[in-house]
């Protein structure tokens, strides 16, 4: 039996038993696959709850259904690693009312680009055959092959599906709830070691910090970013940019007279327009780098195919140093939410604080 | 070739309660601070959403400086405090792309220290103008070759 057969079987029983009302989880289209909100067990065939493709943040999904109300049916999500962290870190920014919601989550051989996919279609049974043997599929995205943390962790989300490592995919539980939940279905916690399939990633992960940052300053970031068409896409597609207004979306923010276009021409020996668009990577950066999950989703939804995730995933990786903190994996509260008093004095003043 | 001066453009984001205050001390003591700054009083240092420096910096400034009050001394209780954060991340995030994190600066002077507002402000300057005009103005730009 597959992975997805078997996460099928254990949705129809957890509808029978009546655990759940709801299942959101990806169902195939015909050229990708979508989220996919059911509630009724004969829809269960319709659904591919390990999709090779990842073409939205399920996490955003569930932002949407719960952005007014807290979820009133039981609900079941299926979300990847990342999106599982996504959740975890949109519930800490109020943006996810978790009640009612049950998470799983399962051992990601990760995914597809979506425009890819399109044109040369492949399996998620083919992916975890790769991933069972131990090596990363060459047809994944940039950002699944550096995952940092490509397996469920304990206390983000509530069950865990164990595929590596093992004869039979095992299930575990993440939370109390989710033990609850696997008691209710009367299936006994499994256990695996997924230390392999993490350490592959992480590896790649630190060659990949090193050689693929953006360097250089002007001449680099204007480089790196020479074919961006200011569509924001990737700030659309950004399950951490939620705000209602964004400020580089405001383009009265950037309305001026046409005498400081000219001077601005003249200072800098000629302009490029539209003149925001640099800043607003480098903006962005500044609004939710902290965050920074690692779906990788901006890169997947750039028109122009710029490698998006090396600039947000690698200073996003700086900037989490600096406060030592990691998106969505602990209850730390985002930096941007939080200060201590005493702190960060190498900031201040000119050299550090000194004085 | 005729040798132009450089002489910079600092936006100064100055907190009501303390920073302006001490602008306005050191200009009743006459204390001289040079005419580079360009001072602009916001309400709190946490006002300043950390886009307005950078975009500060695009737009022509040479450097950015944010006044606020001695941790434990915000208007606001807290104000500060975030407003430090806020500068970490621009630094960071500047520094990590190659720029001179030094470009924009946090300074804590309260409404009695109008000397060491002329000071910090002179110092800055001085330290700005051997530094040479800003990389990131020309960010999107076709000039900026490095003029002496």
């Amino acid at each position: 039996m597959t992975e997805n057969e078997m996460l099928k079987k254990f949705i129809k029983d957890a509808f029978e038993k009546g655990l759940i009302e709801a299942v959101m989880a990806p169902s195939a289209t015909q050229d990708s696959y979508t989220y996919a909100l059911i509630t009724k067990k004969e829809d269960v065939d319709k659904i591919t709850p390990i999709a090779p493709v990842m073409q939205w943040n399920g996490a955003d999904m569930i932002r949407r259904i719960t952005k007014l109300k807290k979820s009133e049916r039981k609900l079941l999500a299926i979300l990847r690693p990342c999106e599982s962290r996504t959740y975890k870190e949109l519930v800490k920014f109020n943006q996810i009312n978790p009640e009612n919601i049950i998470v799983l989550t399962y051992d990601c051989p990760g995914t597809v680009h979506a425009r890819n996919y399109k044109y040369e279609p492949t399996s998620s049974e083919k992916l975890i055959e790769d991933m069972k043997s131990g090596k990363i599929s060459k047809k994944v995205r940039e950002s699944c092959r550096v995952c940092e943390y490509p397996t469920p962790i304990k206390g983000v989300g509530d069950i865990g599906l164990g595929i590596v490592n093992t004869n039979e995919p095992v299930f575990f539980s993440l939370s109390d709830r989710g033990k609850e939940f696997l008691a209710g279905m009367e299936i006994s916690e499994g256990e695996r070691d997924d230390s392999t399939w993490v350490k592959i990633h992480r590896e790649n992960r630190e060659k990949w910090l090193k050689e693929e940052r953006i360097t250089g300053g002007r001449k680099g970031l204007e480089e790196f970013l020479s074919s961006c068409l200011n569509c924001h896409n990737c700030k659309d597609m950004c399950p951490i940019c939620f705000c209602k207004e964004c400020f580089f979306e405001d383009h009265s923010v950037f309305d001026y007279e046409s005498n400081k276009f000219y001077n601005w021409a003249d200072d800098k020996d000629g302009i490029r327009l539209p003149t925001d668009k640099s800043l607003f990577h480098v903006g962005r950066l500044i609004h939710m780098g902290t965050s920074c999950i690692g779906c990788g989703l901006c890169q997947q939804a750039c028109p122009m195919d710029i490698p998006l995730y090396r600039l947000f995933g690698i200073v996003g990786d700086d900037l989490q140093k600096v406060f030592n903190y990691k998106p969505g994996v602990n209850d730390d509260i985002p930096p941007v939410m939080d200060f201590r008093e005493d702190e960060l004095h190498e900031f201040e003043g000119l050299f550090g604080g000194e004085e | 070739m005729t040798e132009k001066k450089f002489d910079p453009v600092i936006v100064g984001f100055f907190c009501n309660w303390c920073t302006s205050a001490a602008a306005d001390l050191a200009g009743t003591s006459r204390l001289h601070y040079p005419a580079s700054i360009k001072p602009i009083r916001v309400m709190c240092s946490s006002t300043v959403d950390p886009v307005y420096l950078v975009r500060a910096l695009q737009e022509g400034a040479d450097a950015t400086i944010l006044g606020g009050c001695h941790p434990g001394d915000c208007h606001y209780i807290t104000g500060n405090y975030k407003a430090r954060r806020r500068v970490a991340i621009v630094k960071t995030v500047l520094k990590s792309l190659g720029f001179e994190d030094t470009r924009v600066l946090l300074e804590w002077i309260s409404g009695s220290e109008g000397p060491k507002f002329a000071r910090v402000m002179n110092d800055y300057t001085d330290y700005i103008k051997k530094c040479g005009p800003s990389e990131f103005k020309y960010l999107d730009s076709l000039g900026g070759e490095k003029v002496d």
